[in-house]
């Protein structure tokens, strides 16, 4: 028989929990709010899913894309509309988010307004089984069952059972700078870990591991008795340092914490769906923690100084070294390529290209270097470099051996490998190469040679006279002091030579100058005169626009100065010439033929 | 006293110009003649090998502009090694006919002549008139000449393309990525130089540089 106690709580839980859609959709209904969905919440690995944010609360202001490791948000756009809540229409603003991930897993992605509440998006591999294949008429195939296996030993689970870390290393000693192989394994069970926030660190800063951005190896196991998403990292590190060290991993999760009682998450169980859901949402809540792998011992010892060639750059492992050219025949000035190839285990990032240091009589130019790992801890593989080279002079030229020291741990000690030298025929430029050099391809091409030669007009004969530069003579600068020379001449000569008046005496003139010349010999002194004056008087009256009467003594002393007074003398021996019978001495004739020369010139105006 | 001293100046000038074109050649200098180069092209040819034909064709027609075999040939073989030409136009032809070295002379007459013209004008009434043709025609040259030095201006920086499908890249190291490529025997123009490398301008107007070993200069 049951107790009335227990009646009536069965009553109660009952009214509550047909009140609760009740008070969820009065909650629905209270229009200050803002909420998010993102769909679909199942996706593949390389899909993309969308973020719907709907405020009723008024314009989003001061929105933010949300920050979560292995999602990449980009916004869409924003529009607005109407909410139909409890029958009324609502003003609504939208924000749309494209989500695309980055790697598989559960993600949880925090509210994106304040009073949004956090949404869930799971990514699947791209193999996975389509997550809405229900959808489809195919039957979905039934998944593989789950592998069991023990807890790996030493490790503890952590974050309420939900997790563990672990870290593999070599139990050797090391050497410091040696890359060696180390596996990283976390465990999650995806109903407690929501998601992982970044990838796993190492502790302490006394090594350097490899990136752990690729995607790790995932499987499915059940780990006492609970499924566990269990991921490996195969990577590499190296240690910065010797001695002794004790190394772990942390890597940062959410998870759902549940706050109820025991009590309450029973009585949530014995009432099932949906009234379990209804009392959980509240009482569930995301947290943020880092867990820690075990540490593990591991030694590094420094490397030998004893017998450490100078020219060792670091490389500790076990190499090859070969090394070949894109052709053994180039022209003068024409780049070939020296490809030298490091293959075999080890620190490839100290693989340096030192080697090409001595390269003499080689134009060098800075190499180019890649690397193709053959482990997805990327200590094996092959690193090549591509070192481009330009002969310097023509002839036989040899590459000289190429030589690598690195330490091997196998051996202790430090090895030295090297290269076979590689010849290489240089010959001169094909600009310069002589007549001679061309009619030797002319077999090697003979199918284009007579392409080219058919039509060709006859070759001239021999040329008689040559020069000894292509460039013109006006671009020659020993050229051009022709013209310079030739100009400056000309220009000093202009300043250097001013017109002479009494060359530039007119044909009338000279005419007078020859009756003058005719008169004096014969010692005719009136006509001597008489032509000199009245020459002088004509071409001071054209030269001053007056007429020859209007010339006065005043005239002449004004316009002429000084001069002036030996016309008026020879004006007056004109007149006195008509008069008296003197003879004039032969002297004063040539003296006045150079008087009346001057002013016919206009020399002294 | 001016007029000593002008004078004394320009028997100087005359002077160094004088030594300066009386030096001697360098002996060990290559001699070019139109003919060696034309006969040197067509043997290029006929061995298959356009770049240096045509190289030595343009090289030829710099001496020799107005030769019709040396134009006859280089379109020839340009023309089978499928690189376009473009006809001259009619200025190209009348101040590209006159062979440099006489245009240059020309130039040395037209100067003379003008100054001589205008310095005669100065000093005498007489002549006027012829002394202005002189002067006319001394500029005519001078045109002439200086005509002849434009066309051939471009033709100092420009190179032909001697290894057939040459990259050119888009920087001056042997790396660098591949822009395009140059077919054998195209004429480019070279802008600029960095060591090993010329950076080149197509008459299609792309730019990019190429190897200097790759390429002949027209002007060496």
């Amino acid at each position: 028989m049951r107790s009335r106690p227990q009646h009536w709580s069965q009553l109660i839980v009952a009214a509550l929990g047909l009140l609760a859609p009740m008070a969820v959709a009065n909650a629905m209904a209270d229009p200050a709010q803002a909420y998010e969905i993102v769909e679909p919440s199942h996706i593949k690995l390389g899909e993309s899913a969308t973020i719907r944010v709907t405020s009723l609360d008024g314009y989003l202001e001061n929105f933010q894309l949300p920050t979560v490791p292995g999602l990449k948000f980009e916004m869409m756009g924003r529009f607005q509309g109407l909410e139909f809540v409890g029958g009324r229409a609502i003003p609504a603003w939208y924000i749309q988010i494209r989500v695309t991930p980055q790697s598989v897993g559960v993600f949880s992605i925090p509210g994106l307004t304040p009073k949004s509440p956090t949404v869930g998006l799971e990514v699947l591999t791209r193999d996975a089984p389509d997550p809405y294949a229900w959808h489809s008429q195919k039957p979905t195939p039934t998944p593989a069952p789950m592998s069991k296996a023990p807890l790996p030993k030493g490790i503890q689970l952590k974050a309420g059972d939900g997790a563990f870390a672990q870290l593999v290393i070599p139990t050797r000693p090391v050497y410091v700078g040696e890359s060696v192989p180390v596996d990283v394994e976390v465990g999650v069970r995806p109903e407690i870990v929501t998601s992982l926030n970044g990838a796993p660190a190492l502790t302490g800063g006394d090594f350097r591991l490899n990136d752990l951005s690729r995607q790790p190896l995932r499987r499915e196991q059940v780990i006492e008795g609970n499924p566990f998403l269990v991921m490996t990292w195969h990577t590499a590190l190296a240690a910065v340092k010797p001695g002794d060290f004790s190394l772990s991993v942390e890597t940062p999760l959410s998870v759902i914490v549940d706050t109820r009682s025991a009590e309450d998450r029973a009585l949530g169980a014995r009432m099932g769906w949906p009234f379990s859901q209804i009392m959980s949402r509240k009482a569930v809540t995301h947290k943020d923690i880092t867990i820690a792998s075990p540490t593990s011992k591991l030694k590094v010892l420094s490397l030998p100084t004893q017998g450490r060639p100078k020219d060792f750059s670091g490389a500790v492992g076990d190499f090859q070294v070969s090394s070949d050219t894109s052709t053994t025949r180039v022209v003068v000035g024409d780049p070939l390529t020296l490809q030298l190839r490091i293959s075999g285990v080890g620190n490839f990032d100290r693989v340096d290209s030192t080697m090409f240091d001595h390269l003499d009589h080689w134009k060098a130019y800075p190499p180019k270097s890649s690397f193709t790992p053959s482990d997805t801890a990327g200590t094996k593989g092959e690193k090549v470099f591509e070192q481009p080279l330009i002969a310097a002079l023509p002839g036989e030229q040899s590459i000289p051996a190429l030589e690598f020291t690195y330490f091997n741990p196998g051996t202790q000690r430090y090895e030295r490998v090297h290269t076979q030298p590689i010849t290489v025929t240089v010959s001169r430029s094909l600009a310069d190469s002589s007549l001679g050099a061309a009619l030797a391809v002319h077999d090697a091409h003979g199918a284009a040679a007579s392409r080219f030669a058919r039509g060709l007009r006859p070759d001239h004969p021999q040329p008689q006279t040559s020069v000894s530069e292509l460039r013109p003579l006006y671009f020659q600068p020993s050229f051009l002091t022709v013209p310079a020379t030739l100009v400056l001449i000309l220009a000093g000569s202009w300043l250097a030579v001013s017109p002479q008046p009494a060359r530039t005496i007119s044909k009338a003139a000279k005419r007078v100058l020859e009756q003058l010349e005719v008169a004096a010999r014969c010692g005719d002194a009136e006509s001597f005169f008489e032509v000199a004056r009245t020459e002088l008087l004509r071409t001071f009256a054209d030269r001053w626009q007056v007429p020859p009467d209007h010339i006065t003594s005043k005239e002449l002393k004004a316009r002429l100065g000084k001069a002036g007074e030996d016309i008026e003398r020879l004006v007056a021996l004109a007149d006195e010439a008509k008069y008296s019978d003197d003879k004039a001495a032969h002297s004063d004739f040539r003296r006045w033929i150079g008087v009346v020369r001057e002013h016919l010139a206009g020399g002294t105006e | 006293m001016h007029r000593a001293m002008i004078a004394m100046l320009i028997a100087g000038l005359a002077l160094c110009g004088g030594q300066t074109l009386s030096q001697p050649s360098q002996p060990l200098k290559a001699r070019y003649s139109a003919d060696g180069l034309y006969n040197l092209a067509n043997s290029y040819a006929r061995a298959g090998k356009p770049g240096l034909a045509v190289l030595y064709y343009e090289r030829a027609a710099l001496l020799a502009p107005d030769d019709p075999d040396i134009r006859a040939n280089l379109e020839n073989v340009r023309a089978a090694a499928h690189v376009p030409t473009e006809p001259p136009k009619r200025f190209t032809r009348i101040a590209g006919a006159a062979s440099p070295a006489w245009a240059a002379w020309i130039g040395v007459v037209g100067i003379a002549l003008v100054g001589a013209g205008l310095l005669a004008r100065r000093n005498t009434p007489r002549f006027r008139r012829a002394l202005t043709c002189g002067i006319l025609l001394g500029i005519a040259l001078l045109a002439l000449t200086v005509s002849n030095a434009m066309l051939l201006w471009p033709r100092m920086h420009e190179a032909v393309v001697l290894i057939d499908q040459t990259p050119a890249r888009v920087s001056p190291v042997p790396m660098g990525d591949t822009g395009f490529v140059l077919p054998e025997a195209a004429t480019v123009t070279v802008t600029a130089e960095h060591e090993d490398f010329l950076l080149i301008r197509t008459r299609d107007g792309l730019s990019g540089w190429v190897a200097r070993a790759n390429l002949g200069a027209v002007v060496p």
